[in-house]
């Protein structure tokens, strides 16, 4: 598929990100299995016992872990289209994405989990060009930063929430240097929340 | 844990802690260190003057054990934010460009600031009293002796840094769902404000894989 396309059809998209096991916002199913039904309705935080309280993150870490192997993925397929300073910045967030997943691989051992493992492959959309790599990457950072923030609330361990926020934030960077590579407003909105536009 | 101040070629970094008044006089004591054997220079002299201070909010905005509190302090953070951009603007010291980048960065702190405030009257509170422009050195040092657009953007960098730190700290502090995604949301545009900061010192603009305002 085109990215022109994929970036005007949402149904692609969230195909797209469903099948490389990331879910985005409005329809984060892989973040929201781990929370009880009682914290989706009083909008907090639910203590559980310790177990079930590790389970839950385990399962939230592991669909992060999914988003940013599958951004690795994305930014080393777009490196092949990028020239220049576009290049350099693209491999610093390749080592980045790198980072995340790291760290998140070790918080889930810690929490006794397995991490989940990249995917053999990943259907990404065609990049002619390196406005094409720009511009999925921009999707991809949007999507990260929409499971994110979806999923803050859902960790129990506060070290974790941490973590996630100090990742979301540096996403969110990630955005405001591929928006201004496009000649777009590198900080276009007060609140950063995945919203594309 | 003793925070330690590091002194890097062109950077001072704190390593996460809580900070109290032996902390903060260990600290100034390094300062002065460094700055007597000449190691802060331009705009670093005020980003490292900043530094104790920077760290006596994050404590006072971490501490906070209920929403409330945490809210309070992000709002006075935001509006004393908001008078430094309107200060450092004043100055005539900015180019347009930059100039443009300070109000934009400015509108957005509002934003925040109305937002929070919002919040906290949902909770049934009143928002906090408004801070002065005096307020502003309570979060960086040194508005006042400014002498170039470096000096103004290096301040800014320290703000927005103070922001994020504190922003890390509450979301570990924050009980409420939503005030966790909207203090996330926040969180992340001061990291969009920091890049577009970097970006006109022609700083490497994201140096960490995670943004704490730590470094």
């Amino acid at each position: 598929m085109e990215i022109d396309s994929f970036l005007r059809d949402p149904l692609s998209r969230r195909r797209f990100f469903a099948g490389s096991g990331v879910s985005i916002a409005g329809g984060s199913a892989m973040f929201l299995a781990a929370c009880g039904d009682d914290g989706a309705d009083t909008g907090r935080v639910v203590p559980t016992t310790p177990k079930e309280a590790e389970a839950a993150d385990v399962e939230i870490l592991n669909g992060a872990l999914d988003l940013e192997l599958m951004a690795v993925a994305a930014y080393k397929a777009g490196a092949a289209k990028l020239r220049g300073d576009v290049l350099q910045i693209g491999k610093l967030f390749i080592e980045q994405e790198q980072e995340h997943a790291d760290a998140l691989t070790s918080a889930i051992k810690d929490a006794g989990g397995t991490p989940n493992r990249a995917k053999s492959s990943y259907d990404f959309p065609e990049l002619r060009s390196q406005r094409d790599a720009l511009r999925f990457a921009v999707e991809v950072e949007n999507t990260a930063v929409a499971a994110y923030i979806d999923a803050l609330p859902k960790l129990t361990k506060t070290d974790l929430r941490g973590t996630a926020s100090a990742i979301v934030t540096n996403e969110a960077e990630h955005l405001s240097v591929l928006l201004g590579a496009l000649g777009l407003p590198p900080a276009p909105r007060a609140f950063v929340t995945g919203e594309a536009g | 844990m003793v925070p330690a101040a590091i002194a890097g070629e062109e950077r001072i970094a704190i390593v996460d802690g809580d900070a109290d008044s032996v902390q903060i006089a260990a600290f100034e004591r390094d300062r002065r260190e460094l700055i007597r054997r000449g190691l802060a220079f331009g705009g670093a002299v005020v980003a490292a003057s900043s530094i104790p201070l920077l760290l006596s909010v994050r404590n006072a905005f971490a501490a906070g054990e209920a929403d409330k509190t945490i809210l309070a302090d992000a709002i006075r953070l935001e509006r004393i934010a908001v008078l430094a951009y309107g200060k450092a603007i004043n100055t005539g010291l900015l180019s347009a460009g930059v100039q443009r980048i300070a109000k934009l960065i400015a509108d957005h702190e509002r934003q925040h600031a109305d937002a929070l405030t919002s919040a906290l009257t949902d909770l049934g509170l009143p928002g906090p009293a408004q801070p002065t422009v005096k307020d502003i050195d309570s979060v960086v040092m040194g508005i006042g002796d400014v002498k170039s657009q470096a000096d103004i953007l290096n301040l800014a960098i320290e703000l927005e840094t103070a922001a994020v730190a504190a922003y890390h700290d509450a979301q570990q502090k924050f009980y409420d769902a939503k005030l966790l995604q909207a203090g996330a949301s926040i969180m992340a545009s001061e990291g969009q404000h920091l890049v577009v900061l970097r970006q006109a010192l022609d700083k490497p603009p994201v140096p960490n894989a995670f943004e704490t305002g730590s470094k």
